[in-house]
């Protein structure tokens, strides 16, 4: 008896295929490289057109997130656990240290937070909201409890699959930005050395 | 003769009442001086003034008072209600009198504030970054715009770039957060979190005055302790870390108190039942008392007239000089003692006062050696303790006799070990050889144990529980106690901010060449700077806008007028907020600024890169200290040599050869000793010790003066010798159980020296003595 109401229990959760936060977090977690294709739009309230660029994006658990812009002009950000680098063509890179800038820190941690669904991270910022929306479709909102991040957004919505799919941020003052992914892959499951040679610190 | 007799009384009283007079005019001055002068506590009072390197002594007074004003909270709890605990403990402190411009959380209507000054001046307030940018003509700036408008956590918003299109705002708030500390601000407070991820609310204020008295820096400890257990009992997770200059005074202050309170009647009480014991009548304790209040009273007025107020540590000290000034009365009691019956005390007079003068001549000398050094403290108590013992000798010469008629004449007390010690001296070889070889062997083994430490962090007693406060305070926050900073001043405003300007890339520099960590440097720029900026920012605008359209982003037209902002206006908006503390004005329009320095590797570069700038000077005061500190050890060291020297010339002259180094060598083997006392106990050398090296020269000296008096017997010196070092070991032995290291290890070096010179004083008389008999 008791054998059995422990195989229907098992086979009830396989069958409803319930996804959890937790769960979603696990996997994630075992998955510890991701790379990706981005679109990004930004709609400026009182713009014309939207800002929409494409690029390429990199996740190492190891290493942090790159973030590669492709158009409409090149700019790549790396961000790790100690600094932010964003270098442009024909300027100095842009570096800001955990140290020299814990402020915008707290948004690096956050951004990876969100890539990687880091479930702690994000319940210190956030009241979450997760939804399963069924056939491993899950979306999970994103509300800010304190300043300063209360006073930029109004909303963060994540939602996915196997992957992270789509990252909508709603800005407090009526802008959106919409990040949409695609072609994501984790093989290989480490970094090639060109790949490792992007975190490499900038002199 | 006996009209010689009556005209010597006749002097003799008058010079009574010229003495009386100065006496009641010491009164009056001290009634007059005393409500008025304040006791100093701050223990940066005690160190030298010159700390501020080159800049004007007014400007290093108002910094230094301003920064013993400041105090500093952390506050922390569970993530869940650190705001209420930290949000209660504001309510607390703003509650207090004794505290003014309690800050902590920023509202939202502060936050407006400061947006609202920000934008409005933003084309005054542009930062080194975007002033680089514009450098280039725009195109940098375009290019950072657009990076900015791109970016997904930029968050540059339509309203943004309506109102500043260049993002002028944007960029030196960047700048601003680029300069600062661990801090993160969290519903409104600058929050840090420690490796635990626990959270911690910074909070500040400022003392309500200047001129804080003992009593109510003692009132706002009190009060804050109390605070802290009510915090405890109501949130017991709840933690706090306090760091302020007021609470180490009040601690200095209070265990000062203390030494005086305990040490004081312990030594009074001491030296009373002496006296008492000496002589059995209650009238040698009355002289006693009168010649030592005259003498404290001497003192304090002097202190009073030449400095304004009274140091805490030169009223603790001067203690010793109590026990000093007993000694003339004593030595004039003593030989009025012996011999009452057959001498006048006028007669008794003669007989002792070329020594009295002597011996106080010696002493007041060593004490006005210390008027060299520059710590104000010690020139207080060189001043207190000259005038003072002047005073208390010349009570002694002056009223004396007059006032000892009728003192009983009693064998003296002890009479057969005196005699016998003294017996001793003269027929024992093995004593007269043995002990000046065995202090020799002791002296020589101390010494070797002996370090020289000039590290001023020594002296600083300050409870551990205080000290690990600072610690976690300055690792959690990343401000430093360190105390190094450039002071950059100038004759006005202006002139200052330019200096300022003109000093950052030579900083930046440093940094570079790893001279420093970092540095914080007043986000404010001169006029001139300003209207530069401008001519920029107009050259700049066109080819922004131009590139970012061919983006695909249209800008609104950027206001390119002035907007400029002085320091007035600045210093009374919130952007100033954390910054004002760096920025001091003087009523004659001197202004100047701190910039201070963390993590310094190359102290003497920093010092040469101020040197070639006009206006600015480095402070290191830790590194300027230790460095004082030694050049004054070694200053001393070479005066006591040369002391020493004369002193044994001055007996090799007097007596030949063989008999003068025997007088001289008790005063070697008495430093020497007391050098060695210190390294048998672990302490090492420093400048306090040296000076109280000088002390036990000059006190010493007395000893030996006191025996070979030719008007005196050996046995009367020997008593009055004995009396005395008594009492100088009950009041500077009392110096060794003081709370404060610098002032015990002072009392260990004075006690230890001492007593080898009364061991020793023997040496003198000895042979002489032999020669005769």
């Amino acid at each position: 008896m008791k054998r059995f109401l422990l195989t229907l229990l098992l086979l009830w959760n396989v069958a409803a295929h319930a996804v959890t936060l937790e769960q979603l977090q696990q996997r994630f977690a075992s998955q510890p490289v991701i790379r990706a294709n981005f679109v990004q739009v930004r709609t400026i309230a009182g713009m014309a057109q939207p800002l929409v660029s494409r690029g390429q994006l990199l996740i190492a658990q190891q290493q942090g997130l790159w973030w590669q812009q492709n158009t409409p002009f090149p700019m790549t950000l790396i961000l790790d656990d100690k600094r932010m680098v964003q270098s442009m063509s024909g300027q100095p890179p842009q570096v800001i240290t955990a140290e020299s800038n814990p402020q915008m820190f707290q948004f690096n941690h956050l951004l990876r937070a969100l890539f990687q669904a880091d479930e702690k991270v994000l319940k210190e910022n956030f009241t979450l909201d997760f939804q399963d929306k069924g056939n491993e479709n899950w979306q999970l909102g994103l509300t800010p409890k304190a300043a300063p991040l209360n006073k930029i957004f109004n909303r963060i919505e994540l939602q996915g699959g196997a992957y992270l799919n789509r990252i909508q941020l709603d800005d407090k003052q009526g802008d959106k930005t919409d990040i949409t992914l695609s072609d994501t892959r984790t093989e290989p499951g480490h970094l090639t050395d060109e790949e490792r040679a992007r975190f490499a610190p900038t002199p | 003769m006996r009209s010689a007799r009556v005209l010597l009384r006749h002097r003799e009283k008058n010079l009574a009442l010229v003495w009386l007079t100065v006496c009641l005019a010491l009164a009056i001055a001290l009634a007059c001086l005393l409500p008025r002068s304040q006791l100093n506590s701050s223990v940066l009072a005690l160190l030298p003034q010159q700390n501020l390197g080159q800049a004007p002594a007014e400007i290093q007074q108002a910094f230094m008072q301003r920064l013993d004003r400041q105090l500093v909270w952390l506050v922390s709890s569970n993530a869940d209600d650190g705001d209420a605990v930290a949000a209660w403990w504001q309510a607390q402190l703003k509650a207090l009198p004794e505290l003014k411009q309690v800050s902590g959380a920023m509202d939202d209507l502060q936050m407006q504030r400061w947006g609202a000054f920000a934008w409005q001046n933003r084309n005054g307030l542009i930062d080194d970054a975007t002033r680089a940018r514009l450098q280039s003509g725009g195109a940098d700036q375009a290019d950072w715009i657009l990076a900015q408008l791109f970016s997904a956590f930029a968050g540059v918003s339509s309203q943004e770039l309506q109102h500043d299109p260049l993002l002028l705002v944007r960029g030196a708030q960047l700048a601003l957060q680029q300069n600062a500390s661990k801090m993160v601000l969290h519903n409104g407070w600058l929050t840090v979190n420690d490796p635990q991820q626990r959270r911690w609310y910074f909070l500040h204020g400022e003392l309500d005055s200047n001129a804080f008295s003992i009593r109510q820096s003692h009132q706002l400890v009190t009060a804050l302790n109390q605070l802290e257990q009510q915090l405890k009992t109501r949130w017991p997770d709840a933690r706090l870390l306090t760091r302020g200059t007021v609470l180490f005074s009040d601690d200095a202050s209070q265990r000062a108190q203390h030494d005086v309170e305990t040490l004081g009647s312990a030594t009074l009480a001491g030296l009373l039942l002496l006296i008492w014991l000496v002589f059995r009548s209650l009238r040698p304790l009355a002289l006693c008392a009168l010649s030592v209040a005259i003498g404290a009273m001497a003192g304090t007025v002097a202190t009073l007239l030449c400095f304004g107020e009274l140091h805490l540590t030169t009223l603790v000290m001067s203690l010793s000089i109590v026990g000093i000034s007993a000694d003339y009365t004593l030595y004039y009691l003593t030989e009025r003692m012996v011999h009452g019956n057959e001498a006048s005390p006028w007669q008794s007079l003669q007989k002792v006062r070329a020594t009295l003068l002597l011996a106080l001549a010696t002493t007041a000398i060593a004490w006005l050696l210390m008027l060299l050094a520059p710590f104000p403290g010690l020139r207080q108590l060189a001043v207190f303790a000259a005038s003072g013992l002047s005073a208390s000798c010349l009570t002694v010469i002056c009223f004396y006799p007059w006032l000892v008629r009728g003192l009983p004449v009693r064998p003296i007390p002890g009479m057969v070990w005196l005699a016998r010690w003294l017996a001793a001296w003269r027929r024992q070889r093995v004593l007269m050889w043995g002990l000046p070889a065995l202090v020799a062997m002791y002296a020589l083994l101390g010494i070797l144990q002996l370090r020289v430490d000039d590290d001023i962090a020594h002296l600083q007693s300050a409870p551990q529980q205080l000290l690990a406060q600072d610690r976690q305070l300055a690792q959690l926050t990343g401000q430093q106690a360190d105390q190094t900073w450039f002071v950059v001043w100038g004759d006005n405003p202006q002139q200052t901010l330019q200096r300022v300007s003109e000093l950052a890339p030579a900083l930046q520099q440093a940094r570079q060449h790893r001279w420093l960590e970092g540095y914080r440097i007043l986000p404010l720029n001169s006029l001139a700077r300003q209207q530069q900026d401008l001519t920029l920012l107009a050259q700049a605008a066109p080819t922004i806008t131009a590139r970012l359209k061919q983006a695909g982003v249209t800008l609104a037209e950027a206001d390119l007028h002035a907007m400029p902002v002085t320091p007035e206006n600045w210093l009374a908006s919130p952007l100033s907020e954390g910054w004002r503390l760096l920025w001091l004005s003087l009523p004659d329009g001197r202004s100047s600024v701190l910039v201070p320095v963390n993590g310094v590797r190359d102290s003497a570069a920093l010092a040469q890169l101020a040197a070639q700038q006009p206006g600015v000077s480095w402070v290191d005061r830790k590194a300027s200290y230790d460095q004082l500190f030694g050049f004054w050890r070694t200053l001393l060291s070479g005066l006591l040599a040369l002391a020493l020297l004369l002193i044994t010339l001055s007996y090799v002259i007097r007596l030949g050869l063989k008999a003068g180094l025997r007088s001289a060598l008790p005063s070697w083997l008495s430093l020497a000793a007391a050098l060695a006392t210190l390294g048998w106990i672990g302490a090492s050398l420093n400048l306090f010790a040296l000076l109280a090296l000088i002390l036990v020269l000059g006190i010493g000296i007395n000893y030996t003066l006191f025996f070979s008096n030719p008007r005196g017997t050996p046995l009367t010196s020997m008593l009055a010798v004995t009396l005395a070092m008594m009492t100088t070991l009950l009041t500077l032995g009392m110096l060794v159980f003081s709370s404060t290291s610098a002032i015990s290890s002072f009392g260990v070096v004075l006690c230890s020296g001492i007593f080898c010179a009364f061991l020793l004083a023997p040496l003198a008389l000895a042979p002489r003595k032999r020669k005769q008999s």
